[in-house]
């Protein structure tokens, strides 16, 4: 005797969820039963809000954040100090470091940092926007806020060797996060002291 | 103490449990029953690592996903699951994120047959020798020797690549000389820390009065920074890093000789189990009795050594001992006996 399954099309919709980061099969099929057995219209809701977002968000042409025009908010706002720039690996360390307000500048993300052992290297970052906002911007100082492991180091130093000698004062935010530990694991207290305390480099 | 150890999917046993008592307790059984098994699970539950291996992947049971280990020492709860990607581990029934709290409870020293590489063997079964000492004393040993292995094997994958990676590896020059001249450090205090006991012990269990060194023999210069930069000729034509701590030695002398070469079989046994006894009053010195694990060497004695190493282990450290069988035990009667067979343990 044939096994009975669900419909071929809830089937597929189930594979699809379990694309999705942190959802496993047991929740895939939960969210997919809710899809289907939602007497509202909040799943069109949702798909209209997945399809407007891929379309309208994208990252800034400047410094790597969530945007939805050319440039994202930080960037786009002229009350920022502009001689001031903060290098992160991801966009999403940005926003921890925001909400510090221990910092008015503006960002460049560099979408990772160099790794041999996951064979990312240099050309695979966001280095050479770096170089030419260095060059375009007239930055008074730099600030390094890389993880303060080995790769974060490594990273730190790396760019440090490309950006001295060009008049540019280059920091890195105090250590004191957490060993090992990525930005957005970070309490805000952590990240503020690390912020103030930075050190030249 | 370890009170209770508990195994699930370990090696050969799908599911095992046993209490446990101070002082010393046997385990019997003929080769392949499971008796270093048990002991290496004692380990992995006490310091998440393996005194046979470096990687825990082996140890789950043919067929199985996922390992568990768990136990009860001085009044807390520990519980460790392995499988892959997947690390859970408990203390006292909460999660843990960081492994820091968890490992400063418990101290293990292993002794076994293998022990006799350490005086004869390459260099690397001394420097985990050191490592596995390192890590139960020195609260930052760890994360320090995991960043310099991390630099290392970075610096080396770059050094291998088609295209030139200068600037790349100078980047990871930092990180190698700061962890690597702590680790340096680490391990040289480590080996000062051993150098008294080591003797202390061989002269104990060696019925001889033979003169024992034992020298910490770094794997580059007292500048390291300095060396590493006069090596970068040597490094790009060998395409590896060729100074630091991953060449570090222990350099060990019977009456001034070199162990390695010139100690008969017998005084390497000894030398190796004074190492071992020494590591373990090393634990004590510092406060914590170790748990000693000791797997298969009691056979190998003749009589007058098997008693003088009795002896010689601290007496308020907790024992666990394998052995084929008891036979040679006529003369010591202290301690449980638990006998295995068929995957299954029998109090005798
Ligand atoms: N991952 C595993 N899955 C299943 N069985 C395993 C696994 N690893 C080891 N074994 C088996 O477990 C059995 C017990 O091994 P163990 O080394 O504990 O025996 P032992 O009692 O110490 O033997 P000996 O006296 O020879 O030292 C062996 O038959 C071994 O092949
Ligand atoms: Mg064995
Ligand atoms: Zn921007």
């Amino acid at each position: 005797m044939r096994r009975t399954e669900y419909p071929e099309a809830l089937r597929n919709l189930i594979a699809q969820l379990r694309q999705m980061p942190g959802v496993g099969p047991r929740s895939a099929e939960r969210i997919a039963l809710w899809i289907v057995q939602n007497k509202a219209d909040a799943p069109e809701q949702i798909a209209n809000a997945l399809r407007s977002t891929r379309e309208s968000v994208r990252p800034c042409a400047l410094c790597g954040f969530f945007a939805t025009q050319e440039l994202c908010d930080i960037c786009a706002d002229e009350s920022r100090v502009v001689d001031l720039l903060c290098v992160v690996e991801q966009p999403t360390d940005i926003l921890p470091l925001e909400k510090t307000s221990a910092f008015r500048g503006r960002y460049h993300s560099l979408g990772g940092r160099i790794s041999p052992l996951d064979h990312v290297g240099p050309e695979d970052l966001r280095i050479q926007q770096l170089l030419d906002r260095a060059a375009k911007e007239k930055f008074s100082e730099i600030i390094f806020a890389l993880a303060a492991d080995v790769e974060g180091e490594a990273t730190t130093n790396y760019l440090v060797d490309l950006l001295k000698g060009k008049g540019i004062s280059l920091t890195r935010i105090a250590h004191g996060l957490p060993a090992g530990g990525g930005l957005e694991n970070a309490d805000e207290l952590t990240l503020y002291q690390a912020l103030s305390g930075r050190t030249r480099l | 103490m370890l009170t209770q150890l508990q195994l699930r999917n370990f090696r050969c046993f799908e599911s095992l449990a046993l209490e446990l008592d101070a002082g010393f307790t046997f385990f019997i059984g003929g080769n392949g029953e499971g008796k270093t098994s048990i002991l290496e699970a004692a380990c992995v539950l006490l310091r998440l690592q393996s005194q046979r291996t470096s990687t825990l992947s082996p140890l789950v049971r043919v067929g199985a996903k996922a390992f568990a280990v768990r136990g009860r020492f001085d009044e807390h709860a520990l519980e460790f699951s392995y499988g892959g990607l997947h690390r859970r581990l408990k203390f006292d029934d909460v999660d843990q994120r960081t492994a820091t709290e968890y490992l400063r409870l418990a101290r293990v020293v292993s002794f076994a047959n293998v022990d006799i590489e350490l005086v004869r063997g390459g260099s690397d079964a001394r420097r985990r020798y050191l490592d596995f000492l390192g890590t139960q004393i020195e609260p930052t040993y760890r994360s320090t020797l995991r960043a310099y292995e991390r630099a290392l094997r970075s610096r080396n994958a770059l050094l291998k690549s088609a295209t030139p990676r200068t600037r790349e590896i100078a980047a990871y020059d930092a990180p190698l000389i700061e962890n690597g001249t702590r680790l340096r450090d680490m391990r040289a205090t480590i080996v000062d820390r051993l150098a008294p006991f080591v003797r202390q012990a061989h002269h104990e269990i060696s019925v001889t009065t033979e003169k024992i060194d034992i020298y910490f023999s770094p794997g580059a210069a007292e500048d390291f920074a300095k060396d590493l930069a006069e090596s970068r000729e040597k490094e790009l034509r060998l395409r590896q890093t060729v100074v630091g701590p991953h060449r570090d030695d222990v350099d060990l002398f019977v009456d001034g000789m070199p162990a390695n070469s010139f100690a008969s079989e017998g005084q390497q046994r000894t030398l190796a189990l004074a190492l071992k006894i020494a590591q373990a009053r090393v634990f004590a010195a510092s406060g914590s009795s170790p748990l000693l694990l000791i797997d298969d060497i009691f056979g190998e004695l003749d009589p007058d050594r098997r008693n003088a190493l009795l002896r010689s282990l601290p007496n308020e450290s907790q024992k666990l001992v394998t052995a084929t069988s008891l036979q040679w035990r006529k003369d010591f009667a202290e301690g449980h006996v638990f006998e295995l067979q068929d995957r299954q343990l029998h109090l005798r």
